[in-house]
C-alpha cells in the first residue's frame, strides 16, 4: 500500500466516522473559533527557507503560501496556490506559472513575481543552506526567470517527474522581497509576513505559538477559523497530558503516539478519533565519517552489522515500523527494493548471532580492549529510549557508548557542524512524496541531512540518474541498484533502521481536517473549521 | 585533652553509639537501613540478577517470578536497576556530602578562628551563595558543566559546602572562646597547631552530624537533578532517572514509578532517622532529656 493509499484510507476512516448519524459531516463550514495543536520543541530559528526542522514547519505553516502547494481537500492531489495555473513545455524542460493578482502581503505590500524569484533565488544559490526546498530543487532547477509582473518560469536542468511535487512542498515557500532585503533571513517573529491564510501573532519562547486570521487572504471567505494556537509542549508525558486532558484537538505530527499512549488517550477521550498511520519519516542513526573512530569503515561496518533493527522497532516503536528499508514499500510501492530481499542483507537479517560476532571481530582488530565513544541524541519524543537501545546494542560488539543528550535546536547546529561521533537516532521526515527524497535528504553528497558526511560518488551518480529517468521501469531499476549498492558497501555512514508509523488522534469537533501525505503538509488548516 | 563547648568528645563516641542502640531504637532501625542501604551497593554486581543496562526483554512486563519488580520502557529488569542505583545513589551521597561538608566545614573553622576581615568577608561569600535556590543553582551548574555522575557530585559540592561553612563556623566560634583555647594560645602553640590539634576536633562531633543528615540530601538532589534530566545520564540506573521514565508510563506499568520511588523514600527516611540520633545523641540539650 502507497503512502498515498494509507492517507486516503485514514481520511476515509475519518470521513466514515464523520459520516454515521448524528454526527454533522455535511453540514456549512462554521466560522470562527480557534485550534489547538503542539509544536514537539521550540523551534528557536523560523527561517523555513533555510531550516529542517518539523517545529519550524508547523510554526509558520499557515503563514506562507506557495507557489504550488498539496490540495486541502485531497492531500494527494498538486494544486496552485499562489499560482492560478501552469504550463510545461514540450522538452518537459521550462515550466510557467501564472500567478494570482491583487495578492497582498500580511504587511499591506503587493505581492508579484519579483517576490518568487527572489525567494527561490536565495534557495537555489549555491551558498545558501536549504537543507529542504534547496535540497530537493537544486538538483532539477538551473533557475527562475520573471516574464512579467504575473508570470514567472522556473528553468529546469533536465526533465524531472519529481519537480512540481517538490515545488509544492510546504518548505517551498514564497517569503517577500522586501522582508528578506530587510532582515536578511526569515529567523524572526517580526519577519514572518506571508501571504498566507494566517497572519504570524505571537511567539513566546518555550511556550506559545499563534496565528491569528488574515482577512485580507487571497480566497474570499477562507480561513474559517479565528486563529490556531501551537503549544510548545516537551516530552512524552506533557503531550499525553495535554491530549487527555482536552487542551489540543490534534495529534497529525511528529512524534507519533505510541500505541500504550493511544490506548491511555483512547480510555480519557471519547471525543476523539484515533488511527494508525504511516508519517513518511525514516528513523536512522549516524556515524561521523570524518572523525574517529567511525573515520574507520571498518568500525562504521561493524556498527552496520550489529545494530538490531527489528528489535528497535518492536521495543522503541512498539512494532509500528517497517524495519530494514532504506524505501518502505507501503509508501514508495515497487520503487522500494522488496522486503523479503532487504531483510536478507547483512544487518538486516535475523537472528543476529553471525552478524555480532563478525563485528566484535571488526572492532577487537582495531581495538583490542573495546573503544569508548560519545553518542548524541536530542532530547524530543522517545529518542532517548532509542538511544538507550542503541547503546546496548552496541555494548554488544565492544563499543561502549556514554550518552550525549542536546535541546533540540542546540542538536540540530551540532549535527550540522558535525560535532558528534555518533548520533544514536534522528527521524528524517520527507519533505516530498517521492522515491527521490531519502535520497537527497540522508545520502548523496550534498543531502540536506547527510550528517554523516557521506560521500560517495556512485550514490550520487545512481541518485542523480533515477531522479532524471521518467520511465516507472527504468525508475525502478535505477532505484533498486542504488538500494543494492549502499546495502552492499556495508559501511555507510548513514544507517537506515525503519520507517517511523505510529498512532494520531484528531478531536470529532475538527472538521474538513486532511492529512498530508508527508508530516509537512496541509499544515495550514485553510480549510478546517471547528463544529462546535 | 580535648574540651568541647558542648561538652561532648571523640572518646565519648562509642558510648553515644551504645546509648543510641538503647534510647534511640528509630535511630538504630535507620542505621539498619543504611547498613542494607551500603550492603546493596556493595554487593550490586551479585545481587542484581541482570546488568542494569542490558535492554535484553520485552518492554513493560508487569513484576512476576522472572523479574520481581518488572521491566522498563527498553527492556531492562527494573530490579537490577534499582540495586545498581543503590550504588550510584550512595556514591553520589557520600563523594559529595565528604568532599562538600569537609571543604565547607574547614573553610568555617578557619575564618572563625582567623576572624576579622576574613571572617566577615568570608560569611559575604556564603551569603551570596546560599542567596540562591540551591536547585536552581544545581540547574545552572549542570547545564554548564554537561550531563555526567561526576558533574552532578561538583554541583552538589557547590551546594552543600557554604551550608557547612556557616554551621561550623558557628560551633568554632564557641570553642576560640573557650578557656583551653586561650590556654594553648598563653603557652605559645602556633596558629596552625591550635587549629588542627584543639580547633578542628572539637567540631567534629558537628562535622559527623552534618555528613549523616546531608546524604540523604545529596540523594535526593541527585534523584530531582536526574528526575528533570539534568542530572545522571539517562541510561545510567540512578533512581530519580528511573522515576522520569516511569512517568511516561504511569498508567501502563506503573511499577517503574513505584519500586524507585518506594527505595529513595527508604533510603531518605532511614538516613534521616540515623541522621537524627546522631544529632541527638551528640547534643547534650537534647542527651539530657533522654535521662
Amino acid at each position: 500500500m502507497t503512502t498515498k493509499a494509507r492517507r486516503i484510507l485514514a481520511a476515509l476512516a475519518l470521513l466514515t466516522a464523520l459520516a454515521v448519524p448524528g454526527v454533522e459531516a455535511q453540514d456549512k463550514p462554521r466560522p470562527g473559533g480557534i485550534l489547538t495543536w503542539f509544536d514537539y520543541g521550540d523551534p528557536g530559528r523560523l527561517d523555513v527557507h533555510a531550516e529542517s526542522p518539523l517545529v519550524v514547519q508547523q510554526a509558520t505553516a499557515g503563514v506562507y503560501s506557495g507557489v504550488l502547494h498539496y490540495d486541502p481537500d485531497d492531500p494527494s492531489k498538486i494544486a496552485g496556490d499562489l499560482a492560478e495555473r501552469w504550463t510545461v513545455s514540450p522538452d518537459g524542460k521550462t515550466y510557467t506559472f501564472y500567478l494570482r493578482k491583487g495578492v497582498k502581503w500580511h504587511d499591506g505590500q503587493p505581492f508579484s513575481s519579483a517576490d518568487v524569484k527572489a525567494s527561490f533565488d536565495r534557495i537555489l544559490n549555491p551558498e545558501f543552506q536549504s537543507p529542504k526546498c534547496g535540497a530537493s530543487l537544486k538538483p532539477m532547477v538551473a533557475g527562475v526567470e520573471v516574464i512579467d509582473a504575473n508570470i514567472v518560469q522556473f528553468k529546469l536542468k533536465f526533465p524531472a517527474a519529481p519537480f512540481l511535487p517538490s515545488l509544492a512542498s510546504a518548505w517551498c515557500r514564497v517569503a517577500a522581497k522586501h522582508i528578506l532585503a530587510k532582515y536578511g533571513d526569515l529567523n524572526q517573529p517580526e519577519a514572518q509576513i506571508g501571504t498566507g491564510p494566517f497572519k504570524f501573532k505571537k511567539y513566546e519562547r518555550g511556550s506559545v505559538i499563534e496565528w491569528e486570521k488574515n482577512p485580507n487572504y487571497f480566497i474570499p471567505g477562507l480561513p474559517y477559523l479565528d486563529g490556531v494556537k501551537q503549544f510548545i509542549l516537551v516530552g512524552g508525558p506533557t503531550q499525553l497530558a495535554a491530549a487527555k486532558a482536552s487542551k489540543i484537538m490534534l495529534w497529525d505530527a511528529w512524534p507519533p503516539m505510541r500505541k500504550t499512549q493511544a490506548d491511555e488517550l483512547a480510555r480519557a477521550r471519547q471525543d476523539v478519533d484515533i488511527y494508525q498511520a504511516s508519517i513518511n519519516t525514516i528513523f536512522l542513526v549516524y556515524l561521523n565519517s570524518q572523525k574517529p573512530p567511525f573515520n574507520n569503515p571498518d568500525l562504521r561496518r561493524a556498527v552496520n552489522l550489529a545494530i538490531d533493527r527489528q528489535e528497535l522497532v518492536a521495543k522503541a516503536l512498539e512494532g509500528a515500523g517497517v524495519p530494514c528499508a532504506i524505501l518502505d514499500p507501503k509508501l514508495s510501492g515497487d520503487l522500494a527494493l522488496p522486503l523479503d530481499e532487504v531483510n536478507k542483507v547483512p544487518g538486516c537479517r535475523q537472528p543476529k548471532d553471525g552478524d555480532i560476532a563478525e563485528a566484535k571481530k571488526l572492532v577487537e582488530k582495531h581495538y583490542p580492549s573495546g573503544v569508548d565513544i560519545e553518542v548524541a541524541v536530542r532530547s524530543v519524543g522517545n529518542y532517548v529510549d532509542r538511544a538507550q537501545l542503541v547503546i546496548a546494542q552496541l555494548r554488544k560488539i565492544g563499543i561502549r557508548g556514554t550518552l550525549k543528550t542536546h535541546e533540540s535546536a542546540a542538536g540540530y547546529a551540532a549535527w550540522g557542524k558535525g560535532d558528534f561521533t555518533m548520533i544514536a537516532t534522528q527521524d528524517r521526515a520527507m519533505d516530498v512524496n517521492d522515491a527521490s527524497g531519502v535520497f537527497h535528504i540522508a545520502y548523496t553528497t550534498e543531502g540536506g541531512s547527510n550528517y554523516g558526511r557521506m560521500a560517495d560518488p556512485k550514490v550520487d551518480e545512481l541518485a542523480e540518474r533515477a531522479l532524471k529517468e521518467s520511465n516507472r521501469d527504468k525508475r525502478r531499476q535505477a532505484y533498486w541498484e542504488l538500494q543494492r549498492y549502499i546495502f552492499s558497501r556495508g559501511d555507510t555512514p548513514t544507517i537506515a533502521v525503519a520507517w517511523v508509523e505510529g498512532w494520531f488522534f484528531t478531536d470529532k469537533k475538527l472538521r474538513n481536517y486532511k492529512p498530508g501525505l508527508t508530516t509537512y503538509d496541509n499544515n495550514t488548516f485553510m480549510k478546517v473549521w471547528l463544529s462546535q | 585533652m580535648y574540651g568541647s563547648i558542648r561538652g561532648f568528645t571523640m572518646r565519648d563516641l562509642p558510648v553515644a553509639l551504645g546509648r543510641l542502640l538503647r534510647r534511640q531504637p528509630l535511630g538504630a532501625a535507620g542505621g539498619l537501613i543504611v547498613l542494607a542501604l551500603i550492603l546493596v551497593a556493595l554487593l550490586a554486581p551479585r545481587l542484581a540478577p541482570h546488568g542494569p543496562k542490558d535492554a535484553a526483554f520485552a518492554p513493560y512486563l508487569p513484576p512476576s517470578a522472572e523479574f520481581p519488580m518488572g521491566t522498563d520502557q527498553v527492556g531492562r529488569d527494573v530490579m537490577s536497576r534499582v540495586i545498581w542505583g543503590a550504588r550510584l545513589s550512595l556514591y553520589v551521597g557520600l563523594v559529595s556530602v565528604v568532599f562538600g561538608i569537609t571543604a565547607g566545614s574547614l573553610w568555617g573553622a578557619v575564618t572563625a578562628y582567623l576572624g576579622g576581615a576574613a571572617d566577615t568577608g568570608s560569611q559575604r561569600v556564603v551569603d551570596a551563595v546560599m542567596a540562591l535556590p540551591p536547585i536552581i543553582l544545581a540547574l545552572a551548574l549542570m547545564a554548564a558543566l554537561g550531563q555526567s555522575v561526576n558533574n552532578v557530585i561538583l554541583a552538589l559540592v557547590v551546594l552543600l559546602t557554604p551550608t557547612a561553612a556557616r554551621t561550623i563556623r558557628s560551633v568554632a566560634l564557641g570553642v576560640v572562646a573557650s578557656p583551653y583555647m586561650e590556654a594553648a594560645r598563653a603557652v605559645g602553640a602556633s596558629r596552625w597547631r591550635i587549629i588542627c590539634r584543639h580547633l578542628i576536633p572539637n567540631c567534629l562531633a558537628a562535622y559527623i552530624v552534618l555528613v549523616t543528615t546531608n546524604v540523604s540530601y545529596a540523594i535526593v538532589v541527585e534523584a530531582s537533578l536526574s528526575f528533570i534530566g539534568a542530572g545522571a545520564p539517562p541510561d545510567e540506573p540512578s533512581w530519580g532517572g528511573m522515576l522520569t521514565a516511569g512517568i511516561q508510563a504511569l498508567e501502563t506499568a506503573p511499577w517503574m514509578v513505584f519500586f524507585p520511588g518506594l527505595t529513595i523514600s527508604l533510603a531518605v527516611f532511614g538516613l534521616n532517622l540515623f541522621g537524627d540520633s546522631i544529632r541527638d545523641v551528640t547534643d547534650p540539650r537534647l542527651r539530657g532529656g533522654l535521662g
